[in-house]
């Protein structure tokens, strides 16, 4: 009994010693000669596949910066790296604390839309320039939509929904005539249905004549396949993660849906792959081509061969050992370019002032980055053009199933 | 007409899986008072370790064995360490916070062992592409498949509750442990015997859904959890029959208003049933009347 | 003295948190905002916290829904400020309404639903409220979230063109933590408190005792809720940004865990745990991949650890009653008691009752007049339906047939709390007391129909309130010196003896200053002196002009009280008249005899 008081006599002395700490840290105020970026992200949890992707690719480039001898002879150093866990209000906390520091120089942002939504108007009034390598929504960089006032100092690396959807739209249309979606009911899944149809109408075509949603994690799509069927739908659109797109695909099996599945970035991931078996053979997806191209722009290249001398054949490479999967382009290289052009921005600013550094960013003219040629400018803060995009499909060799870009069948 | 029967076959095997859980939440139930919220991610454990053995070349049948022995030790685990020592203290309610970090233990033990990635499940009943015509209508052999085992195995545990010695000592706990311990029933026993069959029907439950949707990963199991329970409630705390039509009908409403009106609205069929039934027969369809002792 | 109860001591003292308090709102503007805003989340947090241990931890309601009262106050304070302009405080006060509202209605079935089935109402509420967010996307936004809420943390919440810095606004939400703390502890100390905790614990004894367990579970669930949309209101601008995924079931079950971890019942444990998981998740981040175990360990084992959560670890409990604020003229024992009048009417009238079970007749055509000032002993076998008669008079039994009528008034039929209001008050064949109350607060539980002012009156201590609480602890301590209990006035009723327990339940009785008196068994169990006191009690209560109906097998105690006996063989009358004759009776010695052999074979 006595012990056992003792023990507990201890955890609530640590429990409150953890709390006290936490609540009188004030960082040190010193001025340092690194220069300092701050980092939120899912690094840990149910939805890391990004959040840590990106950590890996953040950390590469910052080791090729300061091996090159930093940026203007300054070291860069990640000096505050924090996990949100994709949970909208941690990741508020975590932002306010990386504002909260003087030093940092620069900011790269959480692993989806929830997160980023949560935080983006805060990042923007504070106004240091903040890097977006995954969240897809268009909202985070232009508040009014794509092609009006960006706000000023953020940037967006991720595969934007409305510029997916333009590319996939056109696809759509030049192959099909009536076109069903199926969409997860998340800001991305809702958004993405709306610039889908959106793209097919300027593409010149109809808008989908049927569309459903399902939750994240359905276990069987039955109804929205059989009601897909009865619109009697020459092809399925869907947009979603790879485990649900999964789903879908097996649902479409078992009622005997034969008609093309065409899919958003995530059936091209491994979850997709692993959960749709030989299923996957036929179905197509939109992905940054990048990796897909064969030979690799030489900026593409030399990423994939730095990632495998840093981190080898990992989960995020794939199964593959020779090729890369296209997913990297939007788990791990776009946080390589957002980090890259971060610092190209502060390179040519030769400053850490906020605004000098945004205006370094904008300045930036037909760089090569991993996943595409660069170019921003005062009103054009997103990276990925929907020339960038391509639509892959697997394809069965033996048996494997390879993906090939759609224009190369 | 095949529509309404592929609602109508799809959702009875969803249906038939609530049931299972449900049962198996209500045997715990029955005889301690406790609802298990770590119950999804024991669906998960089974079915991730099916995967994962079977991924690695295991024989299928011995996969699946193992996997229920741990979903069945688990559950008898969680009663010895999260549950029993909390009872003695009556009204502190500490068994939701020590269920639910069960719950989230084994989703981080899964996370770290497996990847918090979606792992693919192996085709143990009949591929997802083999399906036969019923009255016209194209039916998955793997719905078929699903549903028939679920019921059989809700079927044998009402025989088994109604006509073992194990089945009378859970009844007699149930009405009233101090009684049952005077009347000589082994209650710490029947009690653990109750969560290890809470264990087991969780553990097929995830095999059997598993196969459906094709992949596995961490967090799955709290969306079947939430629907087990208000099968459970629906059909009434304490009736395994109650449990399987409750967990039926769940299924095919979620699909029938899925497929003709639409498939956002379904989730929210489930609550506003349960709402409604616990407003018009809060006992549930086949629960009984909760006397009041004086 | 345990150093653990010492820190409790301490953390719970006004000065410490006062000046706790004072140091955190200086020192707001000076440390850095990240660190400022973590105290809004924790103060939303322990104002959350409390709102669910005013439900589960003192009214026993266990909710597995509370995000869904976040979520209604969060959109509805957002859409009041944003769209409509309303300064922020008011906002925050409709939001509280509304809030209120909502939980009145979802409790509304709370009279028909038990304990675990009001759990299930509250998880599909929860559930149901995170759909309708998700799909009403022209109100909220839907799943891509509802942006432009003014807010500190960006520096666009005014008011009457003042910009509310996030230091400002944690003072005003400091401020109106300590008011709301204030106001709460002053309710669980009044005879709401004591109520809500009542029912929480036998809800057959809380409404022979006059307190309606639908009535008081509506009003737990509407202050709950109503509390829950405070914290939803400052939440909402604090973070300027609301999405759906903040309201899931598992920010339910956090809210919960909060809750129960920091000690279910007591005000300062949920500050505890509210501090704990504010700050856990920011330092478990240290974990990295471990992060998930560690924490399900963490839940696991707190409560192998603590099994009454922080607060039983640190001692601090909450006591039901303004004891220790107040200090009370004891009256003589003579003014505790109305005095009734004595006319010659009947006071509980009787007529033709029958009482079914399942094949079982309780209860056959009994008939039975009861008059002012006397006492009426019923007397017969186990299971002859003496019992059963008390049952079906204090409203807990609805006859089959046959009325009760108390003075002229049919009352058969109507729910027990009702018929308690009118005067008619029962003790029970086991006492039924609140186990971890004080003699003193369980005595004064029995004032409860008595009670004129209202929540609000008690929340502030307004000097009625004070006045009324006051003059009922004087009855108290009256009550308590007659019948000898004055030197257990401050233990819990659980931990004392068994003729005590009984004692203070009579006395509980006593207290309700009844005009019919019910007593089932109560001199079962007693000492000798015990017995006397419990005469004299009973003896006062006649003497008042109450009418007593006294259930006992104690022929002596009886003969030295009854004015009247009825004796009961299988729910029949087998006898009426004084004692003496009943002796003499053959039908009920041979019932009484009969019983015996019975057992004896």
């Amino acid at each position: 009994m006595k012990r056992q008081n003792k023990t507990v006599t201890f955890l609530v002395m640590a429990a409150l010693g953890l709390s006290a700490v936490a609540m009188i840290a004030v960082p040190a105020m010193a001025e340092s000669d690194t220069i300092k970026i701050g980092m939120t992200s899912a690094l840990t949890g149910p939805y890391n596949e990004f959040g840590e992707g990106n950590r890996r690719a953040v950390e590469l480039a910052i080791k090729e910066w300061n091996e090159r001898g930093g940026i203007n002879g300054k070291e860069i150093e990640l000096a505050m790296l924090l996990d949100d866990q994709l949970n909208p209000d941690r990741a508020v906390q975590n932002m306010r604390r990386i504002l909260d520091n003087p030093e940092i120089v620069g900011i790269i942002g959480p692993a989806g839309s929830g997160p980023t939504l949560a935080v983006i108007d805060m990042a923007e009034a504070d106004g240091r320039p903040y890097m977006n390598p995954i969240a897809q929504t268009p909202m985070v960089t232009y508040p009014d939509g794509t092609g009006t006032t960006p706000r000023r100092n953020i940037f967006s690396f991720a595969l934007q929904n409305d510029v997916e959807a333009t590319a996939m739209g056109q696809h759509l249309v030049e192959n099909f005539q009536r076109v069903g979606v199926v969409h997860e009911s998340t800001a991305y899944g809702v958004t993405g249905l709306d610039y889908l149809t959106e793209a097919m109408k300027e593409a010149g075509g109809d808008g989908p004549v049927a569309s459903d949603s399902y939750n994240q994690g359905a276990q069987d799509m039955t109804a929205q396949v059989a009601r897909m069927n009865r619109a009697d739908v020459d092809a399925v659109a869907a947009v979603g993660l790879g485990r649900d797109l999964a789903v879908l695909r097996r649902t479409m099996a078992r009622l005997n849906v034969n008609v093309p599945l065409i899919a958003s970035n995530g059936a091209l991931g491994q979850p997709f792959q692993d959960g749709a078996g030989e299923l996957v053979e036929g179905v197509q997806g939109t992905m940054i081509g990048a990796f897909g191209q064969r030979p690799m722009r030489e900026a593409t290249q030399d990423f994939v061969d730095a990632y495998k001398a840093e981190y080898g054949v990992d989960r995020w490479w794939g199964n593959d050992e020779q090729n890369p999967q296209l997913f990297m382009a939007i788990s791990v290289s776009n946080g390589y370019d957002a980090a890259n052009i971060l610092f190209e921005g502060i390179r040519r600013a030769e400053s850490t002032d906020p605004d000098a550094i945004i205006e370094g960013i904008e300045s930036i003219r037909d760089y090569e980055g991993v996943n595409a040629v660069y170019n921003f400018s005062s009103d054009r803060h997103h990276a990925i053009e929907a020339n960038g995009v391509e639509v892959f499909q697997y394809v069965k060799r033996g048996d494997d199933y390879p993906l090939v870009p759609v224009g190369e069948l | 007409m095949d529509f309404f029967l592929q609602m109508i076959f799809s959702g009875l095997s969803v249906g038939a899986v609530y049931a299972l859980i449900a049962l198996g939440l209500n045997l715990t139930f029955w005889t301690t008072r406790v609802l298990n919220f770590g119950q999804g991610s024991v669906l998960m454990i089974a079915a991730m370790l099916t995967a994962v053995m079977i991924g690695s070349g295991l024989n299928m049948l011995l996969a699946i064995l193992i996997s229920l022995a741990v979903a069945g030790a688990v559950l008898i685990i969680s009663e010895i360490v999260a549950i029993r020592p909390l009872l003695k203290v009556s009204g502190s309610m500490g068994w939701v916070v020590s269920t639910l970090g069960l719950g989230i233990f084994l989703q981080g033990v899964a996370s770290l062992a497996f990847g918090t990635q979606a792992v693919a499940f192996p085709d143990v009943l009949f591929s997802s592409s083999a399906s036969v015509q019923l009255f016209g209508a194209w039916v998955s052999m793997q719905y078929i498949a699903v549903f028939m085992i679920s019921v059989l195995i809700v079927g044998l545990m009402e025989l088994f509750l109604r006509y073992s010695t194990w089945g009378y000592g859970v009844r007699a706990v149930a009405h009233d442990p101090d009684l049952a311990s005077l009347m000589g029933i082994p209650v710490r026993k029947v009690v653990l015997y109750s969560f290890m069959f809470s264990g087991l029907l969780a553990g097929v439950a995830g095999i059997l859904v598993s196969q459906i949707s094709g992949t596995v990963d961490p967090g799955f199991g709290l969306h079947l959890l939430i629907l087990a329970f208000i099968a459970a409630v629906v059909g009434g705390m304490g009736s395994a029959t109650g449990a399987l039509i409750a967990g039926l009908a769940l299924g095919v409403l979620e699909k029938l208003i899925a497929g003709y009106y639409s498939p956002a609205a379904a989730h929210m069929v489930a609550f506003v049933l349960l709402v409604a039934v616990l407003a018009i027969r809060p006992q549930g369809l086949l629960g009984k009347k909760e006397m009041v002792k004086v | 003295m345990n150093p653990l109860h010492l820190i409790g001591r301490v953390i719970s003292n006004p000065w410490f948190v006062g000046v706790l308090c004072t140091v955190a709102a200086v020192a707001a503007g000076f440390v850095n905002q990240g660190t400022v805003q973590m105290w809004c989340f924790l103060i939303v947090n322990i104002m959350l916290a409390q709102s669910i241990n005013l439900l589960t931890g003192i009214a026993g309601q266990i909710s597995l829904g509370h995000a869904g009262f976040l979520a209604i106050g969060s959109y509805v304070a957002a859409v009041l400020l944003k769209d409509y302009g309303v300064p922020f405080p008011v906002a925050i006060l409709i939001t509280m309404v509304v809030s209120a509202m909502v939980g009145y209605v979802l409790a509304i079935p709370s009279g028909r639903v038990r304990e675990f089935y009001l759990a299930m109402m509250s998880l599909a509420f929860g559930l149901i409220v995170y759909e309708l967010v998700r799909e009403w996307r022209d109100l909220t936004g839907g799943v891509m979230g509802m942006r432009g809420i003014p807010s500190p943390n960006l520096n666009t919440l005014e008011i009457f063109g003042w910009q509310v810095s996030m230091e400002w606004y944690f003072r005003i939400m400091l401020i109106s933590l300590l008011v709301l703390m204030m106001m709460l502890r002053n309710f669980v100390k009044s005879h709401f408190g004591r109520a809500f905790y009542a029912i929480h614990v036998s809800e057959v004894a809380a409404g022979s005792l006059g307190i309606s367990q639908g009535g008081t579970k509506r009003f737990a669930y509407a202050l709950s809720g109503g509390i829950a949309g405070i914290a939803a209101g400052f939440y909402a601008y604090m973070v300027g940004y609301l999405t759906p995924e903040s309201f899931t079931l598992m920010r339910s079950v956090e809210i919960l865990v909060m809750s129960i971890v920091g000690g279910l019942g007591s005000l300062m444990g949920q500050v505890l745990g509210a501090a704990l998981f504010t700050y856990l998740p920011q330092q478990l981040q240290a974990f990295n991949d471990y992060q998930f175990i560690v924490y399900g360990l963490i839940l696991v084992f707190s409560f192998i650890l603590l099994p009454r959560g922080i607060a039983g670890l640190l001692g601090t409990h909450t006591r039901y009653s303004k004891h220790d604020q107040l200090t009370a003229n004891i009256p003589d024992v003579n003014a505790v008691l109305s005095r009734r009048d004595t006319g010659s009417g009947a006071l509980v009238d009787v007529q033709g009752v029958v009482m079914e079970f399942t094949g079982l007749r309780a209860l056959d055509d009994v008939s039975l007049k009861v008059l002012p000032g006397t006492i009426t002993g019923l007397v017969g076998p186990n299971g002859s339906g003496k019992s059963t008669l008390i049952n079906v008079i204090s409203g807990i039994y609805k006859p089959t047939a046959g009325t009760v009528r108390f003075k002229g008034q049919a009352i058969n039929g109507w729910p027990a709390h009702k018929v308690a209001c009118l005067g008619i008050t029962r003790t029970f064949q086991d006492p039924r007391n609140v186990p971890s109350f004080t003699v003193r607060e369980n005595i004064l539980m029995g004032a409860h129909r008595l009670y004129k002012h209202g929540a609000f009156a008690a929340s502030i201590n307004s000097p009625a309130a004070s006045r009324e609480e006051g003059q009922f602890l004087g009855r108290v301590d009256a009550l308590m010196k007659e019948a000898d209990l004055i030197r257990h006035a401050d233990e819990a009723v659980g931990n004392l003896p068994y003729g005590i327990q009984r004692l203070a339940e009579v006395a509980r009785a006593l207290a309700s200053d009844p005009e019919l008196l019910l007593l089932d068994e109560p001199a079962a169990g007693l000492s000798e002196s015990e017995s006397e006191r419990l005469g004299a009690l009973i003896r006062l209560a006649r003497d008042h002009g109450v009418g007593v109906i006294l259930i006992d097998h104690h022929m002596d105690f009886l003969e030295e009280l009854v004015d009247e006996v009825v004796a009961f063989d299988a729910g029949r009358e087998i006898y009426r008249g004084d004692m003496e004759g009943m002796r003499a009776d053959r039908a009920v010695v041979e019932a009484y005899l009969g019983k015996e052999e019975e057992s004896h074979a």
